[in-house]
């Protein structure tokens, strides 16, 4: 279910740039890069306990993540959006939502980012050298290159 | 061992309520290190990709001393097949077959978490009966699921019977699945606006004469492994995901609910048939081995009711609407989730306006449960590891996708 | 024994050594239990389980590559899956065989055009008999197990006809 906008712009008061809206995706608070680690440790303050998913959109300028929080006991959901440039830095939240650790690695990998305060920053899903994939600059194979396979 | 409900019924399915998870047999109890002056080298252990009971491809990386396991990292990708990269080059009613791929064993729940993600931006609506066999074809398809689950946890802990007896039933859904939406396991049978076929003539009595006998077998099955003294040492206090750890790692599905949180998506957020279903969600207590495997059992007993009620109250009517050939929603970004058979599986769906998702993120809840094992672990004996990897029913295909 | 009836006690049997191998091999084809994706579920689970029982075909699964002589390639073969399927394919002793089971392992399947996925099993390790489908039935595996077993055979017929030519 969805909060009321007003309490997220209550929860994570203080910070710069944050922009809470209420979109077909749901209340999506709108943070700059820098404030993301405190505005989830905000949110979570505010009984936003669990991070049901995490993941990236290349937009074509940018990549922008999306935090997907619950919190079991009021049933209610939030979305928290950053941008991050490309070749970028996340910082990791993985303190205050665990459930950050995997998700993290995968998406710093897929779309070419960096991680910091990781525990362990290694690829999770592919070999060192491979492109990162998610990127709309790293093209499929063409009908040639798999009918010639 | 003094449980009440163990005592005067001695099955897992029929003990609800409280249990006491107890304490392991003194003799699995670790010696003290450095007993005499003598202490033992650590050991790391490489488990997969190709092993035997980690479910697929899974690689673990266990440091042991003597048999406790002091650390464990998770190794996984080795089935990263670019599910999300490819949706993007996929028209919307193609998705289904990526879907269907990544869940394996439950296809349909990926193909309807599409396809509701989906139906939000193109305001179609969908025909009731629609829904209810996307409930339909959900419930059977989680029976078979778990039925795998059931069958391969046996194994894990050391048993074989059940395994016969659950693929025995598999290949019943598997046949009453075929009828359905024309194959046994990768169905492509949920589409955006509803489903590709109506119920085929004959395919009722099947699914009647099935429900006739699996309640009654499904009873048999749990006391042949939960009635099962070895089994129940094995698995009762080991293993234990509480609340806070369960919420913190983002754990969904029978994991979660085996620590008491009464969350399911059926429940919670209704889609397809569900609101106009009556069924129960089975919770654990402590959320140990125990309690994951009662919940699932427990799950299986609500699957088969649930597909009588949908069965008996099968509405008359299309069962999909008017959906244009090539599909082009409106230019947005949703979010849909369903209850598959391991947890919440989301759909994060960006589109543009075209005939191609823009972006499509899949929300595998093995993901989370393989990332809590490794906090798990730590701490077990070495012969629990694949009890305990069994015990949290991971997918690979849905972790790497 | 049945050939004692028919021949008298303490008969004797005269077999050229390849041809008794072969024979054993065919009939005993001991697959690597190695799933790696859908396909496992069809190939090896149901394969082994009570309705398709590949058990009275002499088909039967191993933990172990170095017991096993036939290895099920189930599922699509990604760049870090390629060094796995590699060294177990090395593991194995010979003589071995191969079965591709599926689109992916075949071709690459429904994931050909993603840059991480290997465009067939067969760029890899040699492959003996391709099954197609997606997932193929546990009928089409009998099927596969039977033509390798016609492979062997054929072998055998071969050596003989080198050795007496």
């Amino acid at each position: 279910m969805r909060p009321a906008p007003a309490d997220i712009e209550r929860a994570i008061v203080g910070l710069i740039d944050a922009r809470v809206t209420e979109e077909p995706l749901g209340v999506v608070a709108r943070v700059s890069l820098a404030d993301v680690v405190e505005a989830l440790e905000a949110l979570k303050v505010a009984g936003y306990e669990s991070l049901v998913d995490f993941d990236g959109t290349d937009t074509g300028e940018l990549i922008e993540l999306t935090y997907r929080l619950r919190s079991y006991a009021l049933d209610l959901e939030v979305y928290v959006k950053a941008p991050v440039s490309y070749g970028g830095t996340i910082a990791s939240i993985w303190h205050e939502y665990p459930s950050a650790l995997m998700p993290e690695r995968e998406t710093a990998e897929l779309f070419g980012l960096h991680l910091a305060g990781h525990p362990n920053p290694k690829r999770l899903l592919t070999t060192d050298g491979v492109a990162p994939l998610l990127r709309k600059d790293v093209l499929i194979r063409t009908v040639e290159e798999v009918r010639d396979r | 061992m003094s449980d009440q409900c163990e005592e005067t019924l001695g099955v897992g399915l029929l003990c609800e309520g409280q249990h006491d998870p107890g304490t392991p047999p003194a003799g699995l109890r670790r010696a003290p290190s450095g007993v005499d002056g003598l202490s033992t080298e650590h050991l790391i252990i490489n488990m997969g990709p190709q092993h035997p009971s980690t479910h697929g491809v899974l690689r673990m990386i266990i440091e042991v001393d003597g048999e406790e396991v002091i650390a464990s990292e998770v190794s996984v990708g080795y089935l990263h097949r670019g599910i999300e990269k490819l949706a993007e080059h996929r028209r919307y009613d193609a998705v289904g077959t990526l879907m269907d791929r990544g869940d394996y064993v439950s296809g349909i729940m990926g193909e309807l978490a599409f396809a509701l993600a989906a139906e939000q931006l193109m305001e179609v609506d969908v025909p009731r009966k629609a829904h209810w066999l996307r409930s339909l074809t959900s419930e059977l398809n989680r029976l078979a699921s778990h039925l795998v689950w059931y069958g391969t946890f046996g194994l894990d802990t050391g048993a074989m019977g059940q395994f016969l007896y659950a693929m025995r039933e598999r290949e019943a859904l598997c046949d009453i699945l075929e009828a359905i939406t024309g194959q046994r396991m990768m169905f492509n049978y949920v589409r955006p606006g509803g489903v590709v076929a109506d119920l085929p003539v004959g395919v009722e009595e099947k699914i009647r004469a099935f429900l006739a006998t699996f309640p009654t077998y499904l009873g048999e099955y749990d006391q042949l492994l939960g009635g099962n003294e070895i089994f129940q040492a094995r698995v009762k206090g080991i293993g234990v995901i509480d609340r806070d750890m369960a919420l913190a790692f983002g754990l969904t599905g029978a994991n979660l609910r085996a620590a008491g949180v009464d969350f399911d998506v059926r429940k919670a957020r209704p889609y397809a048939a569900y609101p106009e279903l009556d069924f129960e969600v089975p919770l654990g207590t402590v959320g140990d081995a125990w309690d994951r495997y009662t919940v699932r059992m427990g799950e299986m007993a609500q699957s088969a009711r649930m597909i009588g009620q949908l069965i008996d109250g099968m509405p008359e009517g299309d069962h999909i609407a008017k959906v244009s050939k090539i599909i082009r929603p409106a230019a947005g970004e949703v979010y849909a989730s369903v209850e598959s058979s391991r947890g919440e599986t989301g759909v994060h769906l960006v589109s543009d306006g075209t005939e191609h998702p823009y972006r499509m993120h899949y929300r595998g809840p093995s993901l989370y449960a393989v990332q809590a094992l490794e906090e798990l672990l730590p701490g077990h004996l070495l012969g629990d590891v694949v009890m305990l990897i069994g015990s949290t029913d991971v997918m690979l295909g849905e972790i790497d996708r | 024994m049945a050939l004692d009836k028919l021949t008298g006690e303490n008969s004797m049997l005269f077999i050229r050594s390849e041809q008794l191998f072969d024979f054993a091999r065919r009939n005993s084809l001991w697959y690597i239990a190695f799933g790696i994706a859908c396909c496992a579920i069809e190939g090896l689970m149901s394969a082994s389980g009570p309705r398709f029982d590949f058990d009275r075909m002499g088909v039967f699964f191993r933990n172990s590559p170095r017991q096993a002589d036939v290895m099920i390639v189930a599922g699509t073969v990604n760049k870090k899956m390629a060094l796995t399927v590699k060294r177990l394919y090395d593991q194995m002793p010979e003589p071995k065989w191969v079965v591709a089971m599926g689109a992916c392992a075949s071709t690459g399947g429904p994931f050909r055009e993603y840059p991480n996925v290997v465009l067939g099993v067969d760029k890899i390790i040699p492959v003996d008999v391709y099954i197609p489908g997606c997932p193929p039935r546990p009928e089409s595996v009998q099927y596969a197990f039977i033509e390798l077993q016609k492979k062997i055979a054929r072998r055998t017929e071969e050596r003989l006809a080198a050795r007496t030519s």
